[in-house]
């Protein structure tokens, strides 16, 4: 929404009809003897010799994953090898005109753009610079294997790239990523080769994200979001589609606006493993008319020949500026994959004849025999690249398979934490760029939320114990707010986006008094795009910005679940640490709403390594995780119940301060002391936690312990334990369904570490395992203060004369078991 | 006719809004559409705009104020008009409410919950913590009442055991206490000090255990042949003069003989030597008001039975009654303790330095053994020999045994020696 922008009925409401520009197909014709003018002949030697040493790479580990042996040397690789024999005249036509400010994201079948890309930044790299590079990685581990004083920079560069791109295929530590990516997950951000992704169509979310960021912070440079026809019928690729073609950037974010700098490049092989996507499982007929339909651009669509990698160039030649100004660019290169989707596949889907055709019109091939026509080069000019090719290629695989050379990380070999410390990067970042001041639209002071929060209260209650009137009061999602917002101040490439985030202030009023403040490129609405709000939030952080998106409600989690379970997730770890992923993804957890508006997925995010996950209940919690989260460099779900966004501080004696503080993450709070039970409380169950305690106290002379978790990963037990070595008895309650929950997690752990001191077993007092009834009836769905009470006097401490309005028995624990309930 | 401006409710969860500001002041001449004042909620910003034309006559709210929804807050109509009937009740902000009072469904479901009242049903189980507390305050878990869930002994079981346990022949089913103590409630006792006798005691107790290398063997003997001995000697003619013979009187005799062919065990260890006895000094355990006394009876391989019975009823008289003669209370070679009378079967006596070795003796009790082919009652004593390793190897010290319960099973063959 935008008060800029009207809806009229007139405009509306008129008759008219939609049109379509022609979207271009193989246009260019070209040969290298047209094109003699334009390219000096180490131009097109260095064309062939790339494609040489693509081909070369990929068939050296066809023949290790199928021969065991190649060259005569032997080699065992179990893990993946997923080639592109056939597509490096593709490959080395995109990467032709890149330089190293251009952000390349590829997929599960990307060895190729990799060597694409590092063989052209090793050519345009100067060679004390190329050399730097090769010296900075690893402290100059990797280059150290492979240098050669009697060699130049360049040649040195190519061994440098074949040899950390094999110790990456085969798990070594001296891999661009220590071998924890592998072939898959390749990358080497110095030469702007950016992760590639083994969950098809991956980068299409996260590749929008690296090109806002190149927009918001003005960086120079385009990113191309290599994936393949097979992914163009995925979800997410749709959604960062919508994400990269989004109107605001021209029409509402002015000057800092424009193009999103972004060029899809379609690598249609045709096949999505083995289904046809053209004639079979897609009906596009050519991937290129989906750019049609996107955007009123067109996407600059056109479908380009990449058998011929003249023709891929010229398109690049075109389309970069395009891209820049006018972006997102779409295009649509043919090419095929000669070898099997892996070294599994058999073929059974396609027809030797079919594969005989495209052997024959080889790139390679018809590019050397053009080179040849064109008296470019001789045979045995050509030759002598592919003895040349054929000797790097040996060479560096006999050292990259050398154990005493290129050992595998040490995991197995005295540091059996290495991977556990890589998990979480935990470092400490005020600003990701303090050479810049943050963009915004008012003084910190005149910010209208700043405004709005120096008049409100900050404690519950007034000096005679009255409690503040909630509209006086500074809420929990004032505790949201101000960090966020003095962050907006600190650091300039802070940007937050999510649906509504903006004119609405966020469906719940955290960002209201922000938009004034805030300019469109660092603050702005989404398109209802779960997998691409996630997924820009990765390719933003990636490229290191810091970003805060927002998912409406945990319920649409499910919407982006690849991105928030395989990407922001893994990435730090699947880098070796040398990624981070400073992320806040906000969402709340809402009720009254029904079965797809009020869940606690806690636990779902809570098993996947790689996520920090905080769940405050109060605004001096909210403020202070949210501060931490901010200065962070780890992904870090933040829950924030819809039940609470307006309660007041009332346990934080003093209220919450103005000043900035943080909350370690992972520690809990013991709200209330007490000596008799422990009550465990997760998220906004705590103030029903409240009632309850004050009824134990009153009727039956217990006093109760209140823990509230405010974290869930990480999380620290020692101040829980401590409580149960003092009470022997505990209660874990929250809002999620309570069958695989966080809280029987707890329950687990604490049973484990605090067993000899239990007077009985921790006792969960969770939600139903059903679907949220209406708000009218959700007492008989979510934990209640009378349930922790019945609990206690079931499973815990038979309470003299309780009266029990739920059933906690254990024939009714098995029945609900039994039937799944 | 005059009309009200009334408070808008924005939203089902609203129930107050804060006015920021008048646009129109009272008095001022108002269109329909002007806007009239500007209103927030916790979330949003709204303007509320004239619906009537006429004149502002009167604002009951202030900017600032914090107006619960649905109130009149201004009124409108044409000057003159009376606006008293519109003054909604107190222009004060609303009470505020507590955040989330969120209700409870009320109506019990199942029947009141009453802790288990009686230990009618054995114990399901004891919870790790009331294990772990109970071997802290020494209470036996056997004697708590399971008052948790599935008759489970929970921790406040084992505190109501232990407040129980000084009247526990009284009330051995004590009521379960209705809630978990917060602290250990303060118990109730005297401080008793340690008479001189008690001391030596514990003094003369705990060095034996320390200092010494004790260990028991134990067995027991036939006493049908003690038993008829017993009868006869009860039996005999007063004008004999026989003292009274008791079954303990035997026993000393029977040790008093037998004892004497084992210097190994009639003895002291003196550290870095053995000291051999050529007499039994009969070191006799005594139950006494001030505490255990054993008085001696002197060379009793020397006595005949009437004399050892006469000299041991003296001595324990004498102690029983506190007028022994401390000079008595030494020189034991072997210490004979006697808990049969009070039921004991079986026990470890401990002893008493520098003497090494005790006897104990248990009740009288029946055992059964194959005679013939047929399970055949008898009569049984057993015997408790506590020994210094130190001074006494195994195989003695059982010699020693196995020749006593002979002499025991063969009395009258004994007394005639």
């Amino acid at each position: 929404m935008s008060k800029q922008l009207s809806i009229r009925p007139k405009e509306v409401r008129a008759p008219s009809k939609i049109t379509f520009q022609d979207i271009p197909v193989n246009v260019y014709q070209k040969t290298v003897r047209e094109e003699k003018g334009n390219y000096t002949k180490q131009e097109f030697l260095n064309i062939y010799r790339d494609m040489c040493y693509i081909r070369e790479f990929e068939t050296m580990l066809n023949l290790i994953k199928t021969k065991s042996e190649y060259n005569g040397v032997p080699y065992n690789h179990p893990g993946p090898a997923h080639l592109g024999i056939g597509q490096e005249a593709a490959y080395v036509g995109a990467a032709y005109l890149l330089t190293l400010d251009d952000y390349t994201f590829g997929s599960h079948r990307s060895h190729g753009e990799i060597l694409a890309k590092g063989l052209r930044s090793i050519e345009i790299l100067e060679a004390d610079k190329l050399t730097a590079i090769m010296n900075d990685f690893l402290g100059g581990k990797t280059y150290g294997v492979v240098k050669d004083g009697k060699l130049s920079a360049k040649e040195n560069g190519i061994n440098f790239l074949l040899y950390g791109m094999m110790c990456e295929t085969f798990a070594r530590e001296n891999g661009f990523n220590k071998g924890l990516g592998g072939s898959m997950h390749a990358f080497f951000t110095p030469f702007g080769i950016y992760p590639n992704n083994a969950i098809v169509g991956g980068s299409g979310s996260i590749a929008p994200g690296a090109a806002l960021y190149k927009l918001s912070n003005k960086k120079p440079g385009v990113v191309v979001c290599n994936i393949g026809d097979g992914a163009m019928a995925c979800g997410p690729v749709w959604e960062g589609l919508m994400m990269s073609t989004m109107d605001q950037v021209r029409t509402l974010w002015g000057e800092e606006g424009g193009g999103v700098p972004l060029i899809y490049n379609i690598n249609d092989n045709f096949y999505g493993m083995g289904g046809q996507t053209a004639g079979e499982t897609m009906g596009m007929g050519m991937i290129a008319r989906i750019a049609a339909g996107v955007s009123t651009t067109q996407l600059h669509a056109e479908r380009v020949d990449g058998y011929n990698p003249l023709a891929v160039i010229d398109a690049y030649r075109r389309k970069l500026p395009v891209a820049k100004e006018d972006g997102p660019v779409f295009l649509d290169v043919v090419t095929y994959r000669i070898s099997g989707h892996s070294p599994s596949d058999s073929s059974s889907y396609r027809t030797k004849e079919e594969i005989d055709e495209w052997q024959e019109a080889d790139s390679i091939l018809s590019f050397g025999q053009q080179m040849i026509e064109a008296k470019v080069a001789t045979q045995k000019e050509l030759d002598g690249i592919w003895d040349k090719v054929r000797a790097d290629m040996t060479r560096n695989l006999k050292l990259a398979i050398d154990d005493s050379i290129s050992p595998h990380i040490p995991l197995m070999s005295g540091d059996p934490n290495y991977i556990g410390n890589l998990m979480f990067s935990n470092g400490h970042v005020r600003s990701f760029d303090e050479t810049r001041k943050p963009d915004v639209l008012l003084p910190y002071e005149e910010c209208p939320r700043i405004q709005q929060i120096a008049k409100k209260e900050r404690f519950g209650f007034d000096a005679s114990g009255k409690p503040v009137p909630k509209n006086r009061v500074y809420q929990l999602r004032d505790g949201i707010a101000e960090p966020i917002i003095n962050k907006f101040y600190e650091d300039p490439t802070l940007i937050s986006f999510g649906e509504d985030v903006r004119d609405w202030g966020g469906a719940f009023a955290v960002y209201r008094g922000m938009t004034e403040a805030i300019p469109y490129h660092r603050l702005f609405n989404t398109p209802i795009s779960e997998a691409g709000i996630v997924g820009a939030a990765v390719g933003y952080a990636m490229c290191g910005g810091r970003a805060v998106a927002e998912l409406m409600y945990m319920d649409f989690l499910g919407r982006s679940g690849d991105e928030v379970f395989n990407q922001l997730s893994k990435w730090q770890a699947m880098s070796a640490g040398m990624l981070k992923m400073p992320v806040v993804l906000r969402m709340s957890v809402g009720s009254k709403y029904g079965a797809q508006h009020s869940q606690d997925w806690s636990a779902l995010a809570a098993h996947i390594p790689g996520l920090k996950i905080v769940f405050p209940a109060t605004p001096y919690d909210a403020k202070g995780l949210m501060q931490s989260a901010l200065n962070g460099t780890d992904p870090v779900l933040f829950l924030e119940s819809q039940r609470i966004y307006d309660v007041a501080e009332q346990f934080h004696q003093g209220g919450v301060p103005q000043e900035e503080y943080e909350i370690t993450i992972g520690e809990p709070d013991v709200k209330i002391v007490g000596s008799d039970v422990t009550i465990l409380s997760i998220g906004a169950t705590l103030y029903r936690v409240l009632p309850a305690v004050t009824e134990l106290k009153e009727k039956y002379g217990l006093s109760a312990e209140v823990i509230d978790a405010r974290s869930i990963v990480p999380f620290d037990y020692t101040k829980v334990i401590e409580s149960v070595r003092k009470t022997g008895r505990i209660v874990i309650t929250g809002d999620a369904c309570e069958r695989n929950s966080v809280m029987r997690q707890m329950a687990s752990v604490i049973t484990e570490l605090a067993f000899d001191y239990l007077d009985a077993p921790p006792v969960v007092v969770g939600a139903k395992n059903w679907i949220t009834p209406a708000h009218e009836m959700e007492t008989m769905f979510f934990p209640q203060p009378a349930w922790i009470l019945d609990a206690i006097n079931e499973r815990i401490l038979p309470l003299k004369g309780h009266q029990s309005t739920a059933n906690f028995t254990q024939v009714e624990q098995l029945r609900e078991n039994k039937l799944g309930v | 006719m005059a009309s009200p401006v009334v408070l808008p409710r924005q939203g089902q969860s609203v129930e107050s809004c804060i006015i920021t500001s008048w646009n129109k002041q009272e008095g001022d001449a108002v269109q329909v559409g002007d806007v009239l004042f500007t209103y927030e909620t916790d979330k949003a910003t709204f303007e509320e705009l004239a619906k009537e034309a006429g004149t502002l006559l009167k604002i009951f709210f202030e900017a600032d104020d914090d107006v619960p929804v649905l109130t009149t807050v201004a009124v409108i109509g044409q000057p003159g008009e009376d606006v008293s009937a519109f003054t909604p009740e107190g222009a004060v902000p609303a009470a505020p409410e507590a955040p989330q009072a969120e209700e409870a469904a009320a109506a019990p479901v199942q029947a009141a919950m009453e802790p288990t009242a009686a230990p009618a049903q054995p114990a399901q189980g004891v919870s790790p913590r009331a294990r772990a507390t109970a071997e802290r305050l020494g209470v036996n878990l056997a004697a708590a009442v399971p008052t948790g869930p599935n008759g489970r002994v929970i921790e406040r079981d084992v505190f109501a055991t232990r407040e129980a346990q000084p009247a526990a022949q009284a009330a051995p089913a004590p009521a379960p206490v209705a809630v978990a103590e917060a602290a250990p409630v303060a118990q109730e006792y005297t401080d008793v000090k340690l008479t001189n006798v008690r001391r030596v005691i514990a003094k003369t107790m705990l060095q034996s255990l320390q200092q010494m290398a004790q260990l028991t063997h134990h067995t027991s003997f036939d006493a049908t042949q003690l038993n008829a001995v017993r009868a006869q000697l009860k039996a005999a003619p007063e004008t004999l003069g026989l003292p009274r013979i008791t079954v303990n009187d035997l026993i000393l005799f029977a040790v008093s003989r037998v004892l004497k062919n084992y210097p190994d065990v009639n003895a002291h260890f003196m550290d870095d030597h053995i000291r051999q006895f050529k007499h039994v000094n009969l070191g006799v355990a005594v139950d006494t008001p001030r505490g255990l006394l054993v008085p001696t009876v002197y060379a009793a391989d020397t006595k005949p039975l009437a004399t050892i019975a006469q000299e041991a009823k003296a001595v324990i008289t004498a102690a029983q009654a506190g007028s022994i003669n401390p000079d008595l209370l030494t020189g034991g070679t072997i210490t004979i303790t006697n808990l049969g009378t009070l039921g004991i079967e079986s026990f470890t006596p401990i002893i008493n330095p520098p003497q090494v070795s005790i006897l104990g003796v248990g009740a009288m009790v029946e055992r059964v053994r194959t005679v013939n082919g047929q399970l055949t009652a008898y009569p049984s004593i057993a015997l408790s020999l506590t020994y210094d390793h130190r001074a006494v190897d195994g195989a003695p010290a059982s010699r020693f045994l196995k020749d006593l319960v002979t002499a025991l099973e063969n009395l009258t063959a004994l007394l005639t020696m």
